[in-house]
């Protein structure tokens, strides 16, 4: 396949030189025959924006940028750096250099590429923008979470001036009650773009008041976001007055109805289910919770790291939220249990697995402990049939005993590593039993449903290796 | 929408002395006064050398395109002055300009019409042939044309 080139240019006042070096590169990438596509960040906004799938498949990615060109998008590309300036001088240097790159290659990245791929093609529509405002949310739970942990550690929590009831301030006071609005702006955010974010914000705070919780703040970001976006897209102003609407209109409009349609329309009917959520999580029988968990944890192994278990994932956090720590023990060891089991796999069952994969096995460990539920996906990949029902099993019954060994987990996030932060986790015997026991149950049945390599399967190494 | 409505005949100055680059600039604001496109010439022009010490504004092939953006423009223009004689620019490429596009964009335009001509000016700007018929017209009313 022939090498794909991308390129983001921005520039800080990005009226012009954004948009030469763009030209400058498209120019030098078709001189040399090479299919380039440039996102330019002008003060136009974001135009021809580049897609997870078209970044997924590029060769390399050149920035030409003086500002900031959200960069986290080409995590485990190879990216070629440049100054505005430099690409309208010198693009063709800068597209010889992102050609000469080569994608590293070991499996450790090959599986994260993998999980980026897996990622781009499901996430679309409500989902993305689902998924924008929990991955938004999520370092303030998990910095609040385990601010609030080490509280109870030091002690004191309820005398003013002491260190803990400062990290309790910072944690639940401030971190955690940013969570929701921090939810639905990034929701709406999503939608509308930047003029999403401050109905968002504002919705998610009237959810988090008016006790409806995260299904409130999810419901109004949606909310926010589709407001704001039909108000820019259709409020027509007259050409001299087109400058207030970005900044008083759009504002003052989906502001005011976003908030109404929470405190009037939905807030009461989202705080009475929330409620009722509440309710059932915290009263809930041992058989009940335990069913509970097998569910979240079937989940988090059915499609590792897709929609499915990112829901029982999002749920789980978004409980955090109501004080309900239990889902999210459960939820996260049934997402480590699936790298982790496969590695163990590897090692007990050696004839069961090639090369290559025994070297994947290694890094499926790493990401394993890391709660990076992704990293059973090559495996899964290979062998679906036997491989999912494997993770599935497995996980199912480590959600399952975390909930029946009462385990709870204040941080969205950080595998064994949280584990190691005093009173994050609390019953950490019991939870890591539950980890280890998943682990097994994984591997032995990944063992027994799989077959034994034979010479012609080799082609499933390229699968890998790719 | 189309250029012309950032542009003026007026808006053109042809072979015009200037010996720096500031002088030039002097020279496009006062146009940029006259026609009511910004209402403080000194602000504007603030905003203009600000942008310049960011990052030189010559991109090379004799071409320059000063820019600012600032509160103190009414609606966004463009100027054009074609050089005499060639000046200083600290260009990316080092030599001296001859064609200085100077733009003025207001603070609160986002999203606008106007700055997707000017950003598919600049794009034009990247090439060669484009460049030719702008330095060799004879008349405002031929470069306007080639513009379009």
């Amino acid at each position: 396949m022939a090498k794909k080139i991308l390129a983001v240019t921005a520039c800080p006042t990005g009226i012009a030189h954004t948009y030469m070096a763009a030209e400058a590169i498209e120019k030098a990438a078709k001189e040399k025959g090479v299919e380039v596509k440039v996102e330019t960040r002008g003060s136009v906004g974001v135009e021809n924006g580049l897609t997870e799938e078209e970044i997924n498949d590029a060769h390399a990615i050149i920035l030409a940028v003086d500002t900031d060109a959200d960069e986290s998008r080409f995590e485990g590309k190879p990216i070629v750096y440049s100054s505005v300036g430099n690409a309208i001088k010198n693009a063709a240097a800068l597209v010889d250099e992102a050609l000469a790159k080569k994608a590293s290659s070991n499996s450790h990245v090959s599986q994260v590429q993998e999980l980026k791929k897996e990622r781009s093609s499901q996430r679309k529509g409500p989902y993305k923008h689902l998924m924008n405002g929990v991955s938004a949310m999520i370092p303030l739970v998990v910095g609040g979470g385990i601010a609030i942990a080490l509280a109870f550690l030091v002690g004191g929590i309820n005398a003013e001036g002491t260190l803990a009831s400062a990290l309790n301030e910072i944690g639940g006071a401030n971190a955690l009650a940013l969570m929701i609005p921090i939810l639905a702006g990034f929701i709406a955010y999503s939608i509308a773009d930047k003029p999403g974010l401050a109905p968002g914000l504002v919705g998610g705070m009237l959810a988090s008041s008016g006790g409806s919780g995260f299904l409130g703040g999810i419901v109004a970001g949606f909310l926010a976001g589709y407001i704001a976006k039909f108000c820019r897209d259709y409020i027509k102003l007259p050409q001299n007055l087109e400058g207030i609407k970005p900044i008083l209109v759009i504002p003052v409009i989906s502001i005011i109805s976003t908030g109404l349609l929470m405190i009037f329309v939905l807030g009461k009917p989202m705080s009475a289910i929330m409620t009722g959520l509440e309710n059932w999580l915290t009263g809930m029988s041992s058989g009940n919770a335990i069913f509970l968990g097998l569910i979240l944890g079937a989940m988090m192994a059915f499609d590792m790291g897709g929609p499915v278990n990112k829901a029982a994932y999002a749920f789980a956090t978004g409980l955090l939220a109501s004080e309900i720590y239990g889902p999210m023990a459960a939820v996260m060891a049934a997402g480590m249990t699936p790298p982790l089991g496969l590695w163990l796999a590897t090692i007990i069952r050696k004839n069961k697995f090639t090369n290559e994969e025994r070297d994947a096995g290694k890094a499926a460990g790493i990401l394993g402990i890391s709660f990076i539920t992704e990293g059973a996906i090559p495996f899964a990949a290979a062998d679906p049939l036997r491989v999912i029902p494997s993770l599935m099993v497995g996980s199912s019954i480590a959600g399952g005993l975390s909930m029946l060994f009462g385990a709870t987990l204040r941080a969205p996030h950080g595998g064994i590593f949280v584990l190691a932060i005093p009173n994050a986790v609390s019953s950490l015997f019991l939870y890591f039993i539950a980890i280890l026991i998943g682990t097994i149950v994984t591997a032995v049945m990944v063992s027994l449903l799989k077959k034994d390599v034979t010479s012609v399967e080799t082609d499933k190494n390229d699968n890998l290796a790719s | 929408m189309a250029l012309t409505e950032l542009l003026t005949k007026t808006q053109v100055l042809l072979d015009i002395e200037a010996t720096t680059k500031e002088e030039c600039i002097d020279q496009l604001i006062e146009v940029f006064e006259k026609e009511s496109v910004v209402h403080d010439a000194a602000k504007y022009k603030e905003a203009v050398l600000y942008r310049e010490e960011e990052g030189t504004t010559g991109i090379g092939f004799g071409v320059a395109i000063p820019h600012g953006k600032s509160d103190s423009v009414e609606r966004p223009g463009l100027a054009i002055a074609r050089l005499k004689n060639a000046i200083d620019w600290k260009s990316l490429d080092g030599t001296p300009v001859n064609l200085v596009f100077l733009i003025a964009v207001p603070e609160t335009e986002a999203g606008d019409e106007h700055l997707r001509i000017l950003s598919q000016l600049s794009r034009k700007l990247m090439h060669e042939d484009f460049r030719q018929k702008l330095k060799t017209t004879t008349s405002t009313d031929q470069l306007i044309q080639a513009l379009e």
